[in-house]
């Protein structure tokens, strides 16, 4: 169970897009690639990103003021560089939040110049319950 | 003396299973109570931070909080009520009503109810539970806990540790944790593939290198008041260590993600008989236990892998609940052999009026261009093929039968064949 | 031929050259080196003569490993020092507690230091709970003799103490036709000597208990035996004393002590030099330690340690109370009482315990190869037996004498100590006996410097947490009306609310961790082990206790649960 990894020329991916979980052969003859295995067009768009510009979304949380909910969750509104998941991870631990926020609210904007926004993913700032 | 309240329907558990069948109950004009212990609702999506959720339900790549609000938000507009913090102690029958004790911070409650719907989740196999052994120290905890520690206090559990077992909770938490600058030494598992959504395995692992090591286990957990190492050993065919493979591995905790039991305990103190194969309630296809008026949904029924099944299921007990009917059901078995881990629901009602009904089963074991077969007696209902099938991923298939078919005392039989 | 010669010749015949026995003063010394522990155990055994000599201590080298020290408390201050009791009780098991609380009774200053972070962490509380009948015991025996008059005592220490105890007898099975008939005749002799017992049928015996093996054919029922919580009770104890002047200090250990003139004149712990008048040794494991410190070592301890399984409670319904099986325990041969399977208070099926001869006084640790033995054996009484059913399971360490009895006495040498060593089975059963004993003892030492007068403001009452489950319907709702606390239930598996743990963190002896919580109220004591509410008492503790979330640990200091916030902690 390991990825047949620095192999540009044939390559199994995993699509990540749905629960399917589509393992997608790749191959690259001539600067084409050609993909096989996928049960959507969806699959074939994340194989051929996947192996030219890896993206991914990211989900965390950063802290608040508020006792009676210590942190948030929060998310990228849309997908950012895999490589830059740690560098938006760090960035957000200089953010505290210290207003009744809720989903949707942009806690950060163009966060580390990927231009993506980071937002808010919960109500228990301002649920009762 | 304990006054009494009567509701038409009563959700116990106020999780995605319970939202939704809370919701649907209501929809089709039941007077239906909502019942939660914790003092939010939403359950376990509460704290499950990470995307994937409500991708078949609404197209969108919801967060868990942000999947349940879907369902908090119709609260207010409906008419539900909703009780928080409150817990079922008890619960008794009277003829075809149910009566349940309730303790709540105003007192103790009395329900009577037409429909009980228990939608009580699971919770996670410990590590008493698969052997661990060693002494009892801190950093010992399961991945719901972990997760818990996570991303509702906003504190790390470890600064280096273990995985062991590669469930989905588990794959989420080494990313998790990775991301928050804690070092996950590796995710271990004692079957030969990963137990876990393969995208996850991608996702949460090979992105961050996190090593995935299978047919190990973790046979002893070493420290004094907090855990300092962590001992593995290889494991045969039998999923016994083998001896002298083993290693020390040295970390602050050992994570558990070793799979998940049905809560099911108020459904067995009334009687509801239990199938030993989900370890959840034996139902019909309107999610009816064989104990009429207490249905069954969600987690508790059988362990998804999708929040958009677990709604689904309650959607189909609320409906049901709300509109029960004193006819016989004309109960037909549904069976599966050693080729299916399990097929739910295990009995349909031959005088339903509906012709689809949804099935959800899991394989056995890994197949390739698998067909199942649906069979009465010698009489094949239903075949389909299916190009991967894994145990961790659950199947949906709806198939459509007719009551002639369903006619005579043989069950329908589930079979999978390569 | 001498004793001594005969026992030398018996090591030398065993073990060639390298071990030896002496005498002197009516004390038997091994001496020598030995690389297998078995056999280190083994050479008290063979040597040991209670009837001549006062006792034996086993100083022959273990060789094959290094014997790790006692584990030792982080802090270090001078909270007590200069601290001057009457009476300083080492150990805080049941038997310091007990002892605390009868000392209470006399006009003494006390002071009980316990090395762990809390009231019965070691022996006592790893163990199956059983209050014996006394079956199994030879006459003779100082810990026959404890046993009988304890267990009559139960009832009342019990009710003064606000402790759940059930006397719900245990059987002893027997199978095959000779073994009933033994079992028949077998009745009549334990009518002379002691403990009542009552002869069932086969027949008789499956109404009563219908789950157990068809192949037992009659039982011997004692209707004396009882379980109880073994740290219940010594928490009961222990809160009662210094609810009436006891000074307890937790996380302090004896570390030496200085004698002069066969008298202990300052003791020396982690928390500065104490100058007691009379010390009482109730240090378990490590009771053969603190008479070395006392100049008056004049027995061993060979540590035996004992796993114990306890079951769901959806698979405990099956039996009623204690049973176990003639042949099973082994009694004789490897000096446990074997409770068998016993149903506890909390009404879990505890399948154990089994004895393994070890030189690790702490080693708590438990292996899957001792529970299969156990469940095993056990399953000769019940075949349905199943390690799937299992919630959980411990290890616990007996502090055995080679003379396999208790030590209950003033010291051989040292003038102001007093013994309440080599306490394992039936030590919960005793405890209470003991204690009086030894209260008396601690008063006789002291009147040598002055008067000692009965406390006149001693209260034996002891009001434990209100056990909101237990109440009825009635009552539970109107102790949550007056505290709303009650009403919020944060264990799901033991049903247990927030008000009782806030109980338990406002006691007379401070608890302020996860396991001490456990302990007192039994959250985590359920199938989940603390999955869902194991946070949520962590909060409970940190807000009532002031601490933050990181500080609070499981069993106590270094022991913490949380590293510190997300995004901050630099791992």
């Amino acid at each position: 169970m390991t990825e047949q990894k620095n192999q540009t020329s044939a390559r199994e991916i995993v699509c990540i897009v749905c629960p399917n979980g589509c393992r997608i052969q790749c191959k690259e003859t001539d600067g084409q690639i050609v993909c096989n295995g996928q049960k959507c067009m969806r699959g074939k768009e994340y194989a051929i990103a996947e192996l030219t510009h890896p993206m991914r979304s990211l989900t965390t949380s950063v802290r608040t003021v508020f006792p009676d909910s210590p942190v948030v969750s929060v998310r990228t509104s849309g997908e950012i560089e895999k490589s830059k998941l740690i560098d938006v991870t760090k960035a957000l631990g200089q953010i505290i939040v210290d207003q009744r926020i809720k989903i949707g609210d942009i806690i950060a904007e163009n966060i580390c110049d990927t231009g993506i926004n980071v937002i808010c993913t919960s109500d228990r700032l301002v649920h009762p319950y | 003396m304990i006054q009494e309240l009567y509701f038409d329907v009563t959700v116990i558990g106020a999780g995605p299973a319970g939202l939704a069948a809370a919701l649907a109950s209501d929809h089709e004009g039941a007077k239906t109570l909502l019942i939660e212990r914790e003092a939010r609702l939403g359950g376990i999506l509460k704290q499950c931070i990470h995307d994937g959720f409500g991708l078949v339900r609404f197209g969108e790549k919801l967060s868990g909080p942000e999947y349940a609000e879907r369902f908090i938000e119709q609260l207010p507009d409906s008419h539900v009520e909703v009780w928080t913090l409150s817990f079922v102690s008890e619960i008794k029958r009277e003829k075809n009503e149910s009566l349940l004790t309730v303790i709540t911070r105003e007192g103790m409650k009395r329900i009577r109810t037409r429909s009980l719907i228990l939608a009580t989740g699971c919770r996670e196999r410990t590590s008493r539970q698969i052997g661990v052994h060693g002494r009892h120290c801190a950093g010992v905890l399961t991945a719901g806990t972990a997760q818990y520690y996570t991303n509702i206090l906003g504190k790390l559990p470890t600064k280096r540790c273990v995985i062991l077992g590669s469930g989905d909770i588990g794959l989420i938490m080494a990313r998790r944790l990775t991301l928050e600058g804690a070092k996950v030494v590796g995710v271990y598992e004692a079957k030969p593939t990963p137990s876990g959504l393969m995208r996850n395995v991608s996702q949460c692992l090979w992105d961050f290198d996190i090593p995935l090591q299978v047919s190990k286990t973790v046979t002893r957990v070493i420290g004094d008041a907090r855990l300092t190492a962590v001992e593995i050993a290889s494991v045969d065919a039998c999923m016994c260590p083998i001896k002298g493979t083993e290693e020390i591995i040295p970390c602050d905790a050992l994570i558990l993600s070793v799979g998940l039991i049905p809560e099911n305990e108020l459904a067995e103190s009334i009687g509801v008989p239990i199938d030993f194969k989900t370890k959840g309630a034996v139902v019909d296809e309107r999610n009816e236990t064989l104990l009429r008026g207490v249905f069954a949904c969600g987690n508790a029924l059988h362990v998804n892998d999708l929040v958009d099944y677990v709604s689904e299921s309650g959607e189909v007990a609320g409906k049901a609940a709300a509109s029960p009917t004193n006819r016989s059901r004309g109960l037909v078995p549904v069976e599966c052999d050693q080729s299916l881990l399990y097929v739910v629901p295990q009995r349909l009602c031959r005088n339903s009026e509906e012709m689809e009904r949804v099935f959800f089963f899991r394989s056995a074991r890994d197949m390739d261009n698998a067909t199942l077969t649906v069979a009465k007696g010698e009489q094949v209902l239903f075949t389909k093929k299916f190009a991967h099938l894994r145990p961790p991923e659950m199947e949906r298939i709806p198939i459509t039968l007719s009551k002639k078919e369903l006619d005579g005392n043989l069950p329908l039989r589930f079979h999978l064949e390569e | 031929m001498s004793y001594i010669k005969r026992v030398n010749r018996k090591l030398t015949a065993r073990f060639g050259g390298r071990v030896s026995a002496r005498e002197q003063d009516c004390v038997l010394y091994l001496e020598g080196e030995l690389d297998q522990w078995d056999d280190v155990v083994a050479a008290g055994l063979v040597s040991v003569n209670r009837k001549r000599y006062d006792g034996l201590v086993n100083d022959i080298r273990f060789t094959g490993d290094q014997i790790p020290p006692m584990r030792l408390p982080k802090i270090q201050d001078d909270a007590l020092n200069g601290a001057t009791p009457d009476v300083l009780i080492i150990g805080g098991g049941i038997i310091g507690s007990a002892i605390a609380r009868e000392c209470a009774r006399y006009d003494m200053r006390i002071l009980l230091v316990e090395k762990e972070h809390d009231i019965a962490m070691q022996t006592t509380s790893r163990n199956d709970g059983m209050v014996h009948p006394g079956i199994d015991l030879i006459p003779g025996q100082i810990k026959r003799r404890y046993n009988m008059r304890g267990n009559r005592m139960y009832d009342q220490v019990c009710a003064e103490l606000d402790v759940p105890f059930l006397r719900s007898g245990q059987y002893v099975c027997f199978q095959g036709r000779m073994l009933a008939i033994a079992a028949f005749f077998g009745q009549l002799y334990y009518k002379l000597l002691g403990p009542r017992v009552q002869y069932l049928s086969k027949k008789e015996f499956f109404k009563r208990e219908p789950n157990m093996s068809p192949a037992i054919t009659a039982a011997l029922f004692y209707p004396d035996a009882g379980v109880v919580s073994p740290y219940g009770l010594a928490l009961a104890y222990a809160e009662n004393a210094v609810d009436n002047g006891v000074q307890a200090s937790f996380d302090t250990a004896v570390l030496d002590m200085t004698v002069e003139d066969g008298r202990i004149t300052s003791v020396q712990t982690n928390r500065g030099t104490i100058y007691p008048k009379v010390v009482i040794n109730a240090a378990g494991v490590f009771s053969e330690d603190i008479a070395r410190m006392a100049q008056d070592r004049f027995f061993s301890i060979h540590p035996r340690k004992g796993t114990n399984t306890i079951l769901d409670h959806k698979a405990s319904v099956r039996m009623r109370t204690i049973v176990s099986s003639y042949g099973t325990s082994d009694t004789k041969k490897r000096h446990t009482k074997g409770g068998g399977l016993v149903k506890t208070i909390d009404r879990n099926i505890l399948v154990g315990p089994d004895a393994v001869e070890t030189y690790l006084k702490e080693d708590f640790s438990t292996s899957a190869e001792n529970i299969a033995f156990v469940f095993d054996k056990q399953r000769i009484t019940d075949p349905a037996l199943h390690m799937r059913d299992a919630i959980t399971y411990f290890s616990g360490i007996r502090a055995a004498t080679y003379e396999e009895d208790f030590i209950i006495r003033k010291g051989k040498w040292t003038k102001n100590i007093v013994h309440a060593a080599g306490i394992q089975s039936p030590g919960i059963t005793a405890a209470p006996a003991i204690a009086v004993d030894v209260s008396k003892m601690a008063a006789d030492v002291l009147s040598q410097t002055r008067e000692v007068k009965p406390n006149p403001v001693f209260n034996p009452i002891h009001k434990s947490i209100v056990r909101a489950n237990e109440l009825s319907e009635t009552e539970r709702d109107a102790l949550i009306r007056k505290n709303p606390d009650y009403g919020e239930i944060v264990c799901r598996c033991e049903q247990i609310s927030r008000g009782e743990v806030i109980d338990a963190l406002h006691r007379s002896i401070l608890c302020d961790t996860l396991d001490g919580v456990r302990r007192r109220v039994r959250p985590s004591g359920g199938r989940c082990q603390g999955a869902f509410c194991g946070p949520l008492v962590l909060q409970i503790i940190a807000q009532e206790c002031k601490e933050s979330l990181e500080m609070v640990g499981k069993s106590g200091p270094g022991g913490e649960v949380l590293f510190g916030s997300i995004k901050e902690v630099q791992p």
